[in-house]
């Protein structure tokens, strides 16, 4: 599925992070700016690929500015920038949502 | 036994840091707030973060209670199935005036118990009254479900629909703090106090916990992590109150010991609210680190 | 923000915040626009025990007077206001920035995902969001073995295409290979971003080596530059070219364009000073040519002239100044262009 629209979710506010989705005509790509790049880099990207296939998001531009969120932050803010996205801020997809 | 609830600390739902922190200060019962700290752009977020949170964040025992938006919005409805989802304690209504906005909620909960396949009656409730007419209706909801374990006062918005403000003295709140109050006694429920938003202002915070101590409020409501000890001290019992549970505990095992029905202490039958009061004084005393494992009062 | 703090909107017209917000940016060292004349479309602060100690402001996609109080710098406060700007701007459907600030600020940008356009000694402009300077690049149509061409480039507002206009590109067609006209996309104009696209497209279509480039954002009207951050004694002007030539140079170093054709430009002195410093400015790497202007009947041709027959009612008078079809787009839409002008869109200026 593509997404509608660009989207941003999460703030530069320390423990969180900053997330915005736009279109792109490719395979999806994230580029991410963290504080934490070399520890937990690859762990981060790989929950935010994860989350992208379970919600079936494709062709997606993800830019994140990581301020030293946890998993779970991390987590709702992909998630509500792909609401957003997709024009479903207040009616979440139960099911998808572990 | 019924827990303690001395503090209940407000934490807004938009900020991770402050999320991610809320088991550590102490508090009994910790609020993520969706309603009026979270500006309507951020309902969503908010809703997903304290979501994630609650099933990721140990907080250990502490109580989980979230405020939603009122069904009236678009976030309500949304806002309890993502809470029960997640597996919250309590969902606290806002500005509850009714019976009706009790029973509301309450089937919008059981029908998300039923569609996430939670037993029924797992999520429990609380009240929060902030109108006359919730006043006036404060006994009534307070009975309207079973799921409820306390009502509330909120100050600000009562004191501004009874064409007043906020006072030291607290004379404005005096009749609805007492009709909460009963109303919370008489369905065996807990009874919360307003929060007291002047942070910087101790004297003034220890006043007003002083007072509603007296009355006998379960606990305050706190928007700061600097006003949990100070709500703890007040409430912590005495040396003498301490003596004093002990001895109605230890009337209870003597009693249990020789096989009497009859539990005396001094002379004086020792009746069920009385047992209830020793335990609750030694809950506190426990909480407040006042006493060993055995229920010694510790030499300070 | 943390517990004591406390995020609010700012509205400027309130003098209790205008004050507070004018002694905060005084504090550090940056010109606060007067009250009156209050140049953003939202503004921002945050304040502890009722002390404002830090603010942010936007207009339009341009994020504006940032200033943290000197004794909260520890970068917190810039990240929290920097946030809400961002969020206050993508609820509006915003969601590509630019900040124009000192030297010293760029890391602080930087942190937040903020990517440098151009750099000079008095400032630098910063961009995040969906859209990318590498982007626009990569969508730029490309010769084949451009690297070997003669590669030209003109920049206009064209508000609207005149033959003024077309006769600059003629010039510059016959002196290369090929031109690419990049028409300026800020919405600031009589002529609305797209207008002025499909005119310059449709005034230029039958010559074969020009291409018309829309809407970039790169090619900064140096009108718009906000210069509140320099010290008072700053030429304006030399820090608004200097900063342009850089991220033009960054542009045409990435596309081989090796000259910039300019018009000459009679009547407006800013203008004059722009393209002066443009020629001080892109040298070596791109040469700057001036052309002189097309006069017809004695007369210089110029959009603002054009504005002015509209505004007045006499399109008949400028029909020689313009090609067949901006003439027609006028006349079809002249009540149109009349009411923008009544509701207080510019004339005179560009």
């Amino acid at each position: 599925m593509e997404i509608k629209h660009t989207a941003i979710a999460g703030t530069l506010e320390s423990s969180d992070i900053q997330i915005m989705l736009s279109k792109i005509e490719g395979p999806t790509e994230i580029e991410l700016e963290s504080a934490v790049e070399k520890q937990f880099g690859t762990q981060i990207r790989t929950l935010m690929r994860t989350i992208l296939e379970q919600y079936g998001i494709t062709n997606v531009k993800l830019k994140a500015v990581d301020k030293g969120a946890l998993d779970c932050t991390i987590k709702a803010r992909l998630i509500t920038a792909i609401q957003r996205a997709i024009d479903k801020q207040n009616d979440p997809d139960w099911e998808v949502l572990g | 036994m019924e827990r303690l609830r001395r503090t209940m600390m407000f934490v807004p739902g938009n900020n991770p840091g402050m999320l991610k922190d809320a088991g550590i200060y102490g508090a009994d019962s910790v609020m993520f707030d969706l309603e009026d700290s979270v500006s309507l752009a951020e309902k969503d977020a908010a809703r997903m973060l304290v979501m994630q949170a609650l099933q990721t964040v140990d907080y250990g025992d502490t109580e989980l209670v979230v405020r939603i938006n009122d069904l009236e919005t678009p976030f309500g409805r949304p806002d309890i199935f993502a809470m029960v989802k997640a597996g919250v304690d309590v969902i606290r209504l806002p500005k509850t005036e009714t019976v009706d906005d009790v029973l509301e909620t309450e089937a919008v909960i059981a029908e998300a118990e039923a569609y996430f396949n939670i037993p029924h009656k797992t999520t429990k409730m609380m009240a929060a009254i902030e109108s006359a007419e919730g006043v006036l209706n404060a006994p009534a909801i307070a009975k309207a479900s079973d799921r409820l374990i306390g009502i509330a006062i909120g100050a600000e918005d009562y004191v501004t629909n009874m064409k007043t403000r906020r006072y030291p003295d607290g004379a404005e709140l005096s009749f609805a703090r007492n009709m909460i109050l009963h109303g919370a006694r008489a369905a065996g429920i807990a009874a919360f106090d307003t929060v007291y938003s002047d942070v910087d202002n101790e004297a003034g915070f220890k006043h007003e916990v002083e007072l509603i101590h007296e009355l006998g409020f379960d606990g305050k409501s706190v928007i700061n992590p600097r006003q949990i000890p100070l709500v703890n001290a007040i409430y912590a019992p005495t040396e003498n109150d301490v003596q004093n549970a002990k001895d109605v505990l230890n009337a209870i095992e003597e009693a249990r010991i020789k096989g009497s029905g009859v539990i005396a202490l001094n002379g004086k039958m020792v009746d069920k609210p009385v047992v209830a009061r020793a335990q609750r004084t030694m809950m506190l005393a426990e909480a407040s680190h006042l006493v060993d494992q055995e229920g010694n009062w510790h030499a300070e | 923000m943390n517990y004591a703090q406390q995020l609010k909107k700012l509205n400027l017209k309130e003098t209790h915040y205008y004050k507070q917000w004018a002694a905060l940016l005084a504090q550090e060292g940056i010109k606060g626009s007067s009250q009156v004349s209050v140049d953003v479309d939202g503004c921002f602060g945050i304040f502890e025990d009722q002390r404002l100690i830090a603010t942010g402001a936007y207009q339009k996609n341009v994020l504006k007077y940032i200033a943290v109080d000197a004794n909260y710098q520890d970068g917190k406060l810039f990240n929290d206001i920097i946030s809400a700007l961002i969020n206050a701007l993508s609820q509006q459907g915003i969601f590509h920035f630019f900040v124009f600030t000192k030297p010293i600020y760029r890391k602080s940008f930087e942190f937040v995902g903020f990517k440098l356009l151009a750099e000079t000694a008095l400032a630098v402009l910063l961009e995040a969001g969906d859209v990318s300077l590498q982007q626009f690049i990569a969508q730029v149509p490309r010769l084949e073995n451009q690297s070997t061409r003669m590669i030209s480039a003109i920049v206009m507002n064209a508000n609207p295409f005149t033959l003024g206009h077309r006769y600059l590109v003629t010039q510059a067609a016959q002196k290369s290979d090929f031109v690419y006209i990049f028409v300026v996309s800020q919405d600031v104009s009589l002529f609305t971003t797209e207008e002025r696209f499909k005119l310059v497209q449709k005034g230029l279509a039958d010559l074969p080596n020009v291409v018309v480039v829309p809407s970039s954002e790169y090619m900064v009207s140096y009108a718009t530059f906000p210069s509140y951050f320099l010290p008072e004694s700053q030429d304006v002007i030399e820090y608004q070219t200097a900063l342009d030539a850089q991220l033009f140079k960054k542009i045409a170093t990435q596309l081989n364009i090796r000259q910039r054709f300019l018009g000459e430009e009679p009547f407006s002195k800013t203008t004059a000073l722009y393209n002066k410093a443009l020629q001080a400015n892109l040298p070596p790497e791109v040469i700057v040519e001036v052309l002189p202007r097309l006069e017809t009947a004695e007369q210089v041709i110029s959009a603002t002239q054009v504005r002015k027959a509209i505004q007045s009612g006499a399109i008949e008078t400028i029909r020689t100044f313009v090609p067949a079809t901006t003439y027609q787009f006028i006349k079809q839409n002249q009540a149109t262009l009349q009411v923008r002008i009544q509701k207080g869109m510019q004339v005179d200026g560009n």
